[in-house]
């Protein structure tokens, strides 16, 4: 039996970790403070009106919505270096010893990852529909909460991935090499029928494709070129299902064998 | 007849071909300090990791109360509450939030953890640094945070590994005397040390460990009652006995047995030393070795481990 106020202990100690890593949130905040204010204007005058008209009548504002998902997705997978980090300094066997259970642990580990991340966003996410407007509040509170569900899903897949690569310097490649290729390969900062149909058949099925355009969908971007919203809500249960499921199964494994050792 | 709280049956762990712990068997009764006395790499550490249910055993178990750690691993860790030998921290955390968060997560309501934390804090002198970084902590500062998880929490059963290195002489005694509280307040201590002088001065029973395997387990003076002869006389010489000299030394009457330190370095185990010193001090000299320092000791716990090994802890250690 899962205890819920032990899986919220847990994910409310992510949460705090996560605000001693000052210098990193100034430096993710100062990113997408430099990406909104100056790569989306410069990217935006460079389109012809036809090419705006086919995101919606304005690429900033759907570029603006991309960016909120490739915040979310970048600061939701630093679940996986903290879970690093604790094997250096020892503290994953702290954790073992305390009277939770391993599911209790994991699931609240991938809520905290998945929450701080959506907490940390959440002004710039306020910024970016102010930008966008609201015109649908109903449409708008069903991505936000898939939102939730995808900042949950990242955290899984990031804690999925730290504990099926047993090398932090690993890890640390494969986690900047994915983020280059997850980010791009979806329609965070462009429309897939811009895309070359082998990089669009990929793009199709990403998380962050289905992230990004419900976003949009929600707070009212009206683009034939989105994913339909009930195929992204699906895509994201999907990927929040699988990767809390592998998650917790392959943690849960490693840690009982003592592979950390 | 004490009732034991854990039951520890052929609990075995291999690394590799290496036995780490090999086909252990004890009881650690209700209420007692055990004091798991051996040499760094004897297998302290990863015994008590098994019994946290950090690691799993290869082969055997133990149960921790009625629960079997192989099988009721959670239920096994509400009994358990464990103070390691390295800090469990990270570094950007704050000792506050370090034991406020174990409170918490032992399930402790707020007004008793933040009382319980706060007395803590005080008590290991780290009030005043509560809300700074561990980071920039001493060592002896850290392993007073990792200790005072278990005093905060209060488990049926605390273990505590080394829970004195790298603290200074006053604080040792100050965590003695804790341990003792908690013990007589209803905690089993189980306590993992190299240091003689902590296991004699702490446990209630001493079990003795080398290479994974259990040599002896009982009340320290119990242990030093067993050691052949009842007193040791320790000698260091300004040069090295021969192998002919050390022959004869230990065909005197009344010697028992002698343990070569170094060449030069005796301990002699006797009967009734007071008699027979005079005797030794003329050995020597008749041997025209002349003797750097000789001293009448009772047992220690070091002896005892000597009798059961053929070394001293340094060298089970170094070896």
């Amino acid at each position: 039996m899962i205890s819920l106020r032990k899986v919220w202990i847990v994910a409310e100690r992510d949460l705090r970790i996560f605000l001693q890593y000052k210098f990193l949130l100034i430096m993710r905040a100062a990113w997408f403070l430099a990406q909104i204010a100056l790569f989306g204007l410069v990217v935006n005058k460079m389109l012809t009106p036809e090419v705006q008209q086919t995101v919606g009548g304005n690429y900033y504002n759907f570029y603006a919505a991309g960016l909120i998902i490739a915040m979310l997705y970048s600061t939701s997978v630093f679940i996986g270096y903290d879970i690093y980090e604790e094997a250096d300094h020892g503290v994953i066997e702290y954790l073992l010893s305390v009277p939770v259970t391993r599911k209790e642990l994991v699931l609240g580990r991938s809520i905290g990852g998945g929450l701080r991340s959506f907490i940390y966003v959440s002004p710039m996410l306020l910024f970016v529909l102010y930008i966008i407007g609201v015109t649908h509040p109903l449409q708008f509170l069903v991505a936000f909460i898939s939102l939730f569900l995808f900042a949950f899903g990242v955290a899984g897949f990031s804690i999925t991935l730290a504990v099926s690569i047993k090398s932090s310097d690993g890890f640390d490649i494969l986690l900047g090499v994915l983020d280059a290729l997850i980010v791009r390969l979806s329609t965070t900062l462009y429309p897939i029928a811009y895309m070359p149909s082998y990089y669009a058949s990929i793009a199709r099925f990403n998380p962050l494709t289905f992230a990004a355009d419900l976003f949009r969908w929600g707070a009212g971007i009206e683009s034939a070129l989105l994913t339909p919203p009930a195929v992204a809500v699906f895509g994201i249960v999907l990927f929040f299902s699988v990767f809390t499921f592998l998650g917790i199964i392959l943690h849960e494994k490693r840690l009982e064998g003592g592979s950390w050792q | 007849m004490p009732t034991p709280i854990i039951r520890i049956q052929n609990l075995t762990k291999k690394f590799g071909n290496l036995y780490a712990v090999d086909h252990l068997n004890l009881d650690i009764y209700d209420g007692e300090i055990l004091g798991l006395l051996g040499p760094n790499g004897a297998g302290k550490t990863t015994t008590l990791l098994m019994l946290t249910t950090v690691i799993k055993p290869t082969e055997g178990t133990a149960y921790i109360g009625p629960y079997d750690i192989t099988h009721q691993t959670d239920k096994s860790r509400t009994l358990i509450g464990m103070a390691f030998q390295e800090p469990k921290l990270l570094w950007v955390s704050t000792p506050w939030a370090i034991l406020d968060w174990h409170a918490k997560i032992c399930g402790l309501p707020t007004n008793e953890r933040k009382k319980r934390v706060k007395w803590a804090l005080e008590e290991l002198e780290l009030w005043n640094d509560r809300h700074k970084t561990v980071h920039v902590f001493s060592g002896g500062m850290r392993k007073r945070v990792e200790i005072a998880k278990i005093l905060i929490q209060r488990p049926k059963i605390a273990i505590v590994d080394e829970p004195t290195a790298q603290i200074d002489i006053v604080g040792k005694h100050k965590i003695w005397n804790m341990l003792r509280d908690l013990r007589d307040e209803g905690s089993t201590i189980l306590l993992a040390t190299n240091e003689l002088y902590e296991a004699d001065v702490l446990s209630d029973r001493v079990a003795i460990i080398h290479k994974g395997k259990l040599l002896v387990c009982d009340e320290p003076k119990k242990l030093k009652d067993t050691i052949p002869g009842g007193d040791v006389i320790e000698v260091v010489l300004k040069e090295n006995i021969t192998q002919e000299h050390l022959a004869e030394l230990k065909n005197t009457k009344r010697v028992v047995n002698i343990l070569t330190i170094k060449p030069n370095h005796l301990k002699i185990y006797l009967n009734q030393a007071e008699e027979i010193l005079p005797q030794i001090t003329e050995f020597f000299m008749k041997a025209q070795i002349p003797i750097a320092t000789i001293q009448m000791n009772e047992p220690s716990l070091d002896d005892v481990f000597a009798h059961y090994t053929g070394l001293t802890i340094e060298e089970a250690q170094t070896k």
